[in-house]
């Protein structure tokens, strides 16, 4: 009996890669184990998550697609039988070659000035570890829409992405565990999604004393780990930070207890503001002015002369404000500073006020802060790697559903004031970003780090300015027009408004070019038929499409509507090497950095090919092959440049070079450019040994050092640069007659004032000819460690494990809301919203608000294998799709207001 | 000769099932047979709540009523602790599974994969050899252990490290000094069963 053991890593979800070894006997993979050799690389210890473990059925799934399809019937829907007859490969790359090289002749561009060629991936941050080298098909291919969503901008942290990598390049906002001693979580629900690295240090840390607040609608496994749950009312978390902001400085004598120096030098604080909202300037250099008290005078904020920076007071200055386009007024009257501003701003929100919004005692929020505050150890310091730095353990941390659409902006903004106020960002202890994916380099985000306009970080932002401003959409998603946060990198395609495609596509708004189906489209492991809000919708406008090519791995409810199947190579049937370590997404910080590869194990159950081999295959058929082969070298696809001093390892442009050839070079280039040029290995040492890494100094984990370095400060607490560009936005639509957005136009404020967040789910009802009082309850989602990201909805054994964890295959509700509605424990209850119904089973718990109802991640199948039997309901068939729950970011939450009752009848009422 | 026995801290377990499904991994058990299964309880009254995770796991108990209770003598216990069945002796009576207080034995009903009567050709190989009509448990992976592997294949996953697993005849052990300094419970006690699972809270 010959048993192997492989490595490989998982990135079944954004915490990854887990590192771990196949066991595979005579030819069979049937054991899954922590890879013992990296124990000490990985700050988990190397441990596996339990998807993982799923992988080896995953591999031998009958239900797989196992060869190529072709659809057979032309009439599509969802009870039209696709009618499909296997192919082979050839056909079936004959078939999307065929289609895009029509394509390509026509030309790239449709007559609404839309890509003809559209892809869809699922979540960014785990799609690129297996996508091989098809980012670099796509790189010479010339204009793609990678924007036609698949339940990005609802299922991410949206806001959070652009607001954090704008204030401290955090794409992601980590809470620095093991130097924290008190979390505050607004609904993150890291024990669920920060995988195995989140909750070994969660569990380290509260072994350690660290206390861990979860303030949230229901008690999800990460507030089941807390020291204290705090019940709260969905999108009310703004109003809850705001009061903090309250206490923090109507409360106590913020001269005491905020860290003075860390705002008077690192924030703009002391810029002051003048009658327009904008900075007062340096009539001669434009540069925002201070007021210095020791010379009683405004000095520029980088003046040499300045010494006692004003945080508060009214000053009388003159200078110039410079609004938005060319506005400019000259100013001669009492002006203050921002900070002195944020301080009015929040003087309204008491926790009082907070309680009537949130439920959240006042007493509590009181106590919240003042906790935030002891354990804040303003002064204190901490060595790190020799360097000695501030450390500050505390964090404030958010879920999805708070950062994400309506209410986001203010939630993020006012956590990362509160960690300004005491000095908690980007230093050991407090918040900090774990990687940025807008600003360049991608793999360090402290070389992203460079002086910019007005003492702040250089910003890449989508242009408003007149001149430069995108005035039509490149892509359906038109990120580049409505989204300046987005910026305009690799990324951005997925961080605009990745629904407004499936929206506008059938009711284009006024003087915007109709989102068209592309010509092709291709899909891989995406299912927005699912993910996507309002299901129905999605269904309705893919029978429009002309093509779509799906990477299946068993039929789901998208592909359904495909014309060719393309069989998947999953995790262990395919070759790539990957990018492991460093920072990353959420709590991804290591102490090491490097590469991890995948390999196929043992001999595939099924046709597949690796998705390099279909890459390199569709560049030859297309006529692109030294395009894309020029992009590999460029480092698409395989994470590292082939050619860059110190060394040359690229491809012949000239011929198709092997899926081997090219992981390869991938991995000599990758250990040479880890080791500056000095150590190199091979594939076949990594097919051997799983990984490579250095060392990663923890001292890169923090901002802090490289801000210090360059004299710069952190854009907060004031939004001047977001108040500009939301005034330039609105004059550039409205000189276009477009009002549509202006709802959202009305996000981008200096300091972010309380709306009624809740209401705006509650109006959705007036829409459709309904009341907001028959839709009293909120529906809400919560994601399954067992079930996110994974793509395993098909696997009865992690089907068979999800059963025993609350939430999965029903519908969570409060007991005594359920007492109420005469229903019982496992009693069918319909949940109706607005736009839609679903049922599923009740699941009666203590630790659920009492106006919340939650269904557990996403389902809703009907044509997904072993899925569709579970009966699960789900919060996208009855989310409405509407311009009006759309914030500025093109970010939704997955919210929505529902009426409940028992179907038994004669048992509920709503 | 050691009395092996874990310690299970619910401090630190997240609920994950990562332990659950390594075990099913490792053991190569039957569809719906899981020897470590996690429960979920639900303490107090909203909005003073508290949700608790439990692992379980057979308690390899010192004076284990499911021994007693076997009538064809197929359940014993070894000399270090572990309690074993032997799948040939088992006449299938299960009384063991009504004597054992923590339901932590399971039946082996009937042969058949997890996509429906007929096994795949995977599921051949990886599910172990074990015979329908016979009760089967945890080992505290004696496999491993009797090859040296001295970590059940639930602790070493648990990405909590909440799962200790050591000697507790040996008073310098880890698992002893836990117990000893965080007052480690067993379930049941009131059982008299003397498991050797110890729960730290």
């Amino acid at each position: 009996m010959a048993t192997e053991q492989i490595p490989v890593y998982c990135y079944q979800c954004v915490a990854g890669p887990d590192l771990l070894k196949v066991v595979v006997r005579d030819g069979v993979a049937v054991g899954v184990a922590p890879n013992d050799d990296f124990r000490e690389i990985h700050p988990a210890c190397g441990k596996v998550c339990v998807r993982a473990y799923g992988l080896i059925q995953k591999l031998y799934n009958p239900n797989r697609i196992r060869t190529p399809m072709r659809r057979t019937n032309p009439r599509k829907g969802r009870h039209e039988d696709p009618e499909w007859v296997a192919i082979s490969w050839d056909e079936a790359l004959d078939l999307l070659a065929e289609r895009l090289t029509a394509l390509r002749a026509k030309s790239l561009l449709d007559e609404a000035g839309y890509p003809r060629l559209a892809v869809t991936f699922g979540s960014g941050g785990i799609a690129p570890a297996y996508l091989g080298t098809f980012p670099a098909f796509l790189a010479a291919w010339g204009p793609v829409d990678q924007g036609i969503g698949s339940g990005q901008g609802v299922k991410c942290y949206h806001s959070e992405h652009l607001y954090g990598e704008f204030w401290h390049r955090a794409f992601t906002v980590a809470a620095d565990i093991p130097h924290c001693d008190y979390v505050l979580s607004f609904g993150y629900n890291g024990d669920a999604s920060g995988g195995v690295t989140g909750v070994w240090r969660h569990a380290e840390a509260r072994a350690g004393g660290l206390r861990w607040i979860q303030v949230e609608p229901h008690l999800s496994v990460t507030g089941a780990g807390a020291d204290e749950w705090v019940p709260i009312r969905p999108k009310t978390d703004a109003a809850v930070l705001f009061a903090l902001l309250h206490v923090v400085l109507h409360e106590t004598d913020w001269r005491r207890t905020c860290d003075l120096p860390f705002l008077e030098w690192m924030t703009s604080g002391p810029y002051l503001v003048g009658p327009h909202g904008y900075y007062l300037r340096d009539p001669e250099s434009g540069k925002p002015l201070v007021w210095d008290l020791a010379l009683e005078r405004p000095l520029p904020f980088d003046d040499r002369r300045l010494t006692r920076p004003a945080l508060d007071g009214t000053f009388l200055a003159a200078g110039v404000e410079a609004g938005a386009d060319d506005e400019r007024w000259a100013v001669a009257d009492p002006v203050r500073p921002a900070f002195a501003l944020l301080v009015e701003h929040v003087r309204p929100y008491t926790p009082e006020w907070a309680e009537s919004v949130s439920d959240v005692p006042a007493a509590t929020i009181r106590r919240l802060a003042g906790d935030y505050l002891a354990h804040a150890s303003v002064g204190a310091t901490v060595e790190v790697d020799g360097t000695t730095l501030p450390h500050r353990p505390v964090a404030i941390v958010l879920g999805k559903t708070v950062t994400n659409g309506w209410g986001g902006y203010e939630s993020c903004w006012a956590r990362t004031v509160l960690a300004a106020l005491v000095g908690a960002l980007e230093v050991p202890g407090g918040i900090l970003g774990t990687t940025v994916r807008l600003n360049r380099p991608a793999a360090n985000r402290l070389a992203s780090v460079k002086p910019g306009p007005d003492g702040f970080m250089a910003q890449p932002v989508n242009p408003t300015s007149r001149e430069q401003w995108q005035d039509a959409p490149h892509i359906r998603n038109a990120y580049r027009t409505l989204v300046p946060l987005a910026n305009d990198s690799p990324w951005s395609p997925a961080l605009g408004p990745a629904h407004l495609p499936w929206l506008f596509m059938g009711s284009p708004p006024e003087r915007w070019p109709a989102p068209t189906p592309p010509d092709v489209w291709i899909i891989y492991r995406a299912n927005p038929a699912i993910s996507n809000w309002e299901t129905g919708r999605i269904e309705a406008e893919l029978e429009r499409f002309p093509f779509i090519a799906a990477f299946a791995y068993t039929q789901d409810e998208t592909n359904w509507y495909a014309d060719v199947l393309l069989p998947e190579a999953t995790d262990l049937e395919s070759l790539q090497l990957y990018r492991a370590g460093g920072t990353k997404y959420i709590e991804q910080y290591w102490k090491y950095s490097g590469f991890a590869l995948r390999q196929p194990v043992t001999a595939s159950p099924c046709d597949v090919r690796d998705l390099t081999d279909v890459a390199t295959e569709l560049a030859k058929r297309c006529g692109i092959l030294r395009e894309y082969v020029e992009a590999i070298n460029r480092g698409a696809g395989v994470g590292v440049p082939l050619r860059t001093e110190p060394y040359d390892l690229s491809l012949d442009p000239s011929r198709p070079p092997s899926t081997a050839e090219v992981w390869d070079r991938a991995c000599r280039a990758a250990t040479r450019s880890l080791t500056q040029g000095q150590e190199e290995r091979d594939l076949r040492w990594f097919k051997a040994h799983g990984a490579f890494f250095v060392p990663f100094p923890e001292v890169r984990y923090y901002l802090h050092p490289a801000m210090k370095a360059q004299g710069l400060r952190y854009e907060l607490p004031y939004q001047e640069r977001i108040l500009r560009m939301g005034r330039e936005l609105a004059n550039r639509l409205h000189e276009r007659g477009i009002t549509w957005w202006d709802l959202q136009l009305e996000e981008y404020q200096g300091l972010p004032a309380w709306k009624d967040f809740p209401d705006i789910w509650a109006r959705v009802a007036l829409k459709h000819g309904r009341r907001p009082e028959e839709f009293p309850f909120f529906l809400l989602t919560t994601r399954s460690m067992q079930y996110s990201w994974g793509a395993n909805v098909s696997l009865p054994i992690l089907a068979d494990v999800a059963r025993h964890v609350t939430g999965h295959f029903g519908l969570v509700l409060n007991r005594s809301t359920a007492r109420r509605l005469g229903v019982a424990d496992g009693d069918l209850v319909e949940i109706e919203s607005p736009t839609g119904q679903t049922r599923g089973r009740a699941i009666l718990r203590e630790g659920v608000h009492p106006d919340v109802v939650v269904a557990i991640q996403q389902f809703g199948h009907w044509a997904t294998p072993v899925a569709r039997d579970l009966g699960m309901p789900s919060l996208n068939q009855v989310a409405a799709m509407d311009l009006e729950l759309t914030d500025a970011t093109g970010s939704g939450a997955d919210l929505v207001r529902v009426a409940v009752r028992g179907v038994d009848a004669g048992s509920g009422t709503r | 000769m050691p009395r092996w026995g874990m310690v299970i801290d619910l401090t630190r377990c997240v609920g994950c099932y990562a332990c659950t499904m390594a075990c099913k991994v490792e053991n190569g058990t039957p569809p719906g047979i899981w020897y470590a299964p996690v429960y979920e309880k639900e303490l107090g009254h909203y909005p003073t709540v508290k949700r608790l995770f439990i692992p379980a796991l057979c308690n390899h108990c010192h004076d284990a009523p499911c021994v007693k209770a076997c009538p064809s003598g197929a359940l014993r216990k070894r000399e270090d602790g572990i309690v074993v069945v032997d799948q040939d002796r088992c006449c299938g009576s299960r009384a063991c599974m009504a004597a054992c207080p923590y339901g932590a034995l399971h039946f082996y009903a009937k042969e058949e994969g997890e996509y429906g009567p007929e096994r795949t050709a995977f599921e051949q190989a990886f599910y172990k050899p074990y015979k329908v009509g016979t009760v089967q448990k945890c080992t505290f992976c004696a496999h491993r252990i009797d090859r040296g592997v001295l970590t059940p294949a639930c602790v070493e996953t648990c990405p909590t490290g909440c799962r200790v697993f050591g000697d507790l005849s040996d008073p310098d052990s880890e698992v002893s000094h836990l117990i000893r300094r965080r007052n480690g419970v067993q379930a049941r006690p009131e059982a008299g069963t003397c498991p050797s699972v110890f729960y730290l809270r």
